[in-house]
């Protein structure tokens, strides 16, 4: 698959903390969505997703690297749609210490300490990146 | 305003102040500036490193203010425990979905894994959250933290803008921080300053007042050592050489003389004679009462007494202690220090008894070869096996010249007079006369001579001479003894062969208020007491002011001892024979009172027991100085409302509290506290001060009689006595009178007749009471 670089605009999209939707499919083919709280930049060409539990959409990845992201843009009011292949997890450096940071920080105060926990942190490789404006939105906005 | 700008007033703004508050306003303004916030923290690190607490607050109208964050714990507590800035996002909805797991994870009855939520202080309903680590070099101080309920987005730019910021708030607090400490410290210091200044000046006043009394004492206790083994007659060079000698012994010595000879200045001259380090302590044993006694801590193993004669001979460590006048000390008293004696010739090394270390001097005027009366024997054979005799003045005649000279020049230094010599007219007339008052009233008589001198010449003419020695028709023949009102001469009329005894004011009480005082009170003593014709009251025979001013009464002389001596020396008396001078002193009391006096003052000393021809234990009530007329009118004249006049042993609980109405009743408590000495030779309280001593007359319950007592008290006695000693006049015996004629009633096994009495005067004072 061909690699593309992430635009700076989207950087303040991927830190506004907005859920995305993401869609895996397993190996036999079967897909699925999922909301996920935050995609985390890493540089121009990778993003990092969280895991934290042993669901489906890590177990459809491992089974089938390719996944497809779509985050939105509340103040552009847009979609920015990515695709995506699983590189590696990372359990260790400065990728994995601020996401870990910041679960932890959340979970010490829900009384979750080493529970809600980041097992790794998985760097995934952007092979497109399409920011879609959606007509109606601009319409009610525009009318409203 | 570009970031710059505000990057730029921000570190003029911090460092201009070392202001806590003021560098947090500063802070919190600024970044507001940039970042257009709506709610922020600053919380600094407690000094237990484990907890950050909020000193500063914007958008939360300071409530936050005080708020705490465990080192770990949410947003902020993570940024201090990992020292590095964090920004988040979306926090309600990771909030919400940590939430939901803990949840799914209780309905599973996993609830051993969860730990508590912590709160934490800032926005309920935070969106974004940026913190940032407040650092100096490596150490955290604490955090700032920019909360915002809707998200925000921090890009790189204005990453690196706060760190910046918070680079110099951090700075900033530090500073202030250090500075406070430093003015703190300072404070302290100052203040420790002060402290140690006001003690050191507090330390000092006390030095030097210390050091006054110490030199006025000193100058004093020189002047009476002072001049008495100047000369060159056989005599004196005797004693000189009995000095030198005594000075290298170890032994007691006991100096026997008349009174005014200088046997205080020998003892003082065989003390800085033998080198020795310690003190010379003085006792005048006429003076010890049992209240000296008690207020000394009895050792193990020893008597009262002999832990009063050890505190003496402890205060002498090194030194010496002389016992002036030793046969006036208590029988108890003589035996304990005869014991105390003993035990230092057995054992002069003994390193637990500091009296091997002590040299004893006694004196007595009494001659060896009759004992005094209420002597130890064994004492003064101990005493007297090494004797020293101090010869009267006018058996060393021509030692007067060498005297006159010392005195005389030592006098018109003291007074600021230029005296050259004395004319050889006077000098005959000083070396003529007899002295019965030897050195003393050598002295005396110069002192004054200097005093009234005009010329550089001293003139002592045979006026002033007979002036120190005639008062009125009287010639004053020896000294008696003297007090706090003044000087007591034995006299005797020019023509009349009866005796008398004479009052004269006291010499060293300077010209002023304080003299005139006394004058008026020596008037009034006067008056009132020649005003009283009970025979048992004191006899006045005349009165008046001589030619120089002093002032003088002449009272009937009497021999005899006062209830004071007479516990002292022999002990507690038995109730009949305290019963009858009680009642007599009642019928002293009872004219006086019943002529509006108040005598105020008695006490066993002025209980005086005397023989009257064929009557023995006579009594007579003695020194009616600080009589008050019940009136209280000469009682605002003449007394200082701050000065509590009386004894305070004796003393009724009315004058202590210093009421304005006092009558009779008032002597009859201070009668029954004599009574009470005389019948156990005991205060009736025992204090260490006079202060505490006069609290206890006003709240402290007497101990009966009977339980310290060491003879039978008839209980009729003792309830009357007790009722003597109620605090409330209302409830003691309503007059003089009526106490007397309770008293007659007592009932004792053996009455106290006349015969009784004359043979206990034969036994025990036969030189007293013989005619």
């Amino acid at each position: 698959m061909p690699m593309t670089r992430l635009p700076p605009e989207i950087r303040p999209v991927l830190e506004n903390g907005t859920p995305a939707a993401m869609v895996t499919c397993s190996a036999d083919g079967k897909p699925n969505t999922t909301v996920i709280s935050q995609v985390y930049y890493v540089d121009e060409a990778h993003v990092a997703l969280s895991f934290q539990f042993f669901s489906k959409t890590i177990r459809n990845v491992r089974e089938n690297p390719r996944a497809f992201v779509c985050v939105f843009d509340i103040a552009g009011l847009a979609h920015w749609v990515l695709q995506l292949q699983f590189e590696r997890s990372e359990t260790e450096g400065p990728v994995f210490d601020a996401m870990d940071m910041q679960i932890e920080a959340i979970a010490s105060m829900t009384g979750m300490s080493g529970i809600f926990k980041l097992r790794a942190a998985d760097i995934y490789r952007v092979h497109s990146v399409e920011r879609v404006q959606h007509p109606r939105w601009t319409a009610s906005w525009s009318n409203g | 305003m570009s970031n710059l700008r505000i990057l730029q007033r921000v570190s003029a703004d911090i460092n201009s102040t070392l202001d806590l508050d003021e560098i947090c306003d500063v802070a919190l303004r600024t970044m507001d500036e940039l970042f257009e916030f709506h709610h922020a923290n600053i919380l600094l690190l407690e000094p237990d490193n484990n907890t950050l607490k909020v000193i500063a607050s914007r958008g939360y109208e300071n409530q936050a203010v005080g708020g705490r964050v465990p080192v770990g714990t949410g947003v902020i507590g993570m940024v201090a425990q990992k020292r590095r800035l964090m920004h988040v996002n979306n926090l309600g909805q990771q909030r919400a979905y940590a939430s939901a797991q803990r949840r799914e994870m209780e309905k599973a009855g996993r609830h051993a894994q969860l730990g508590n939520a912590i709160p934490v202080p800032g926005l309920p309903n935070a969106e974004s959250q940026i913190a940032i680590p407040l650092l100096i070099r490596d150490d955290l101080i604490g955090v700032f933290s920019i909360e915002s309920p809707v998200p925000r987005s921090f890009g790189e730019h204005e990453r690196d803008l706060v760190s910046i910021v918070a680079n110099q708030i951090a700075s900033a607090i530090h500073n202030a921080r250090l500075y406070e400490q430093q003015r703190l410290a300072a404070k302290a210091l100052h203040e420790a300053n002060l402290s140690l200044e006001n003690r050191v000046a507090e330390r000092t006043a006390a030095l030097e007042r210390e050091l006054r009394v110490a030199q006025a004492l000193l100058n004093e206790a020189r002047s009476r050592v002072e001049g008495p083994l100047l000369g060159g007659s056989a005599l004196v060079r005797g004693l000189r050489d009995a000095v030198a000698r005594e000075a290298r012994s170890v032994e007691p010595l006991l100096l026997t003389g008349p009174a005014g000879s200088g046997k205080e200045a020998v003892a003082r001259a065989v003390h800085d004679a033998s080198g020795r380090s310690g003190a010379f302590i003085f006792v005048r044993c006429g003076e010890i009462t049992a209240q000296h006694r008690h207020g000394v801590e009895t050792k193990a193993l020893r008597s009262p007494e002999e832990s009063f004669i050890g505190s003496r001979f402890e205060l002498a460590s090194r030194g010496t202690v002389f016992f002036d006048a030793v046969h006036e000390l208590s029988l108890d008293l003589q035996r304990a220090l005869h014991t105390t004696l003993e035990e230092a010739r057995r054992r002069p090394s003994a390193t637990d008894s500091s009296t091997g270390d002590v040299r004893m001097i006694g004196s007595t005027t009494h001659d060896m070869r009759q004992p005094p009366p209420g002597a130890f024997l064994p004492l003064l054979q101990l005493l007297a096996a090494n004797r020293v005799t101090v010869p009267p003045l006018i058996d060393r005649r021509e030692d007067i010249p060498a005297l006159v000279d010392h005195f005389v020049r030592r006098h018109s230094r003291r007074l600021g007079k230029v005296i050259d010599s004395v004319s050889p007219d006077s000098m005959r007339r000083l070396e003529a006369y007899t002295w019965p008052g030897n050195i003393r009233e050598l002295r005396t008589v110069l002192e004054r001579a200097v005093l009234v001198s005009k010329s550089t010449v001293l003139e002592v003419d045979e006026e002033q001479l007979s002036e120190a020695l005639a008062i009125g028709s009287y010639r004053l023949v020896t000294s008696l003894g003297s007090g706090g009102m003044g000087e007591v001469w034995l006299a005797k009329h020019r023509f009349l062969v009866r005796p008398a005894a004479v009052k004269l004011i006291r010499h060293d009480v300077p010209p002023g208020t304080a003299r005139e005082q006394l004058v008026r009170r020596f008037e009034r003593e006067a008056n009132v007491t020649a005003a009283l014709r009970s025979p048992h009251t004191v006899q006045l025979y005349d009165f008046g002011v001589n030619d120089s001013g002093s002032f003088y009464y002449v009272m009937e002389f009497l021999k005899g001892l006062d209830l004071h001596q007479i516990g002292t020396r022999f002990g507690p008396q038995p109730a009949e024979r305290v019963i009858m001078l009680l009642r007599q002193a009642c019928r002293s009391l009872a004219e006086a009172h019943e002529r509006g006096l108040v005598h105020r003052d008695i006490k066993p000393a002025n209980v005086f027991v005397t023989r009257l021809g064929t009557e023995y234990d006579y009594v007579k009530i003695l020194d009616f100085g600080v009589v008050k007329e019940q009136s209280g009118h000469e009682a605002t004249l003449l007394s200082n409302p701050a000065v509590v006049q009386g004894t305070p042993a004796f003393m009724p609980p009315e004058i202590v509290l210093g009421e304005k109405r006092i009558d009779g009743r008032a002597d009859l408590y201070s009668l029954a506290c004599a009574a009470y000495w005389a019948l156990t030779t005991q205060t009736v309280f025992e204090a260490t001060t006079p202060a505490h001593m006069l609290l206890q007359h006003v709240q402290a319950r007497p101990v009966p009689l009977s339980e310290r007592s060491e003879l039978v008290v008839p209980r009729q006695l003792e309830t009357i006595l007790m009722a003597c000693l109620e605090k409330d006049p209302a409830r003691r015996p309503a007059s003089a009178l009526e106490l007397d004629t309770q008293l007659a009633h007592v009932r004792c096994e053996a009455p106290w007749t006349n015969e009784r009495a004359q043979h206990w005067w034969e036994a025990h004072a036969p030189d007293v009471v013989a005619t």
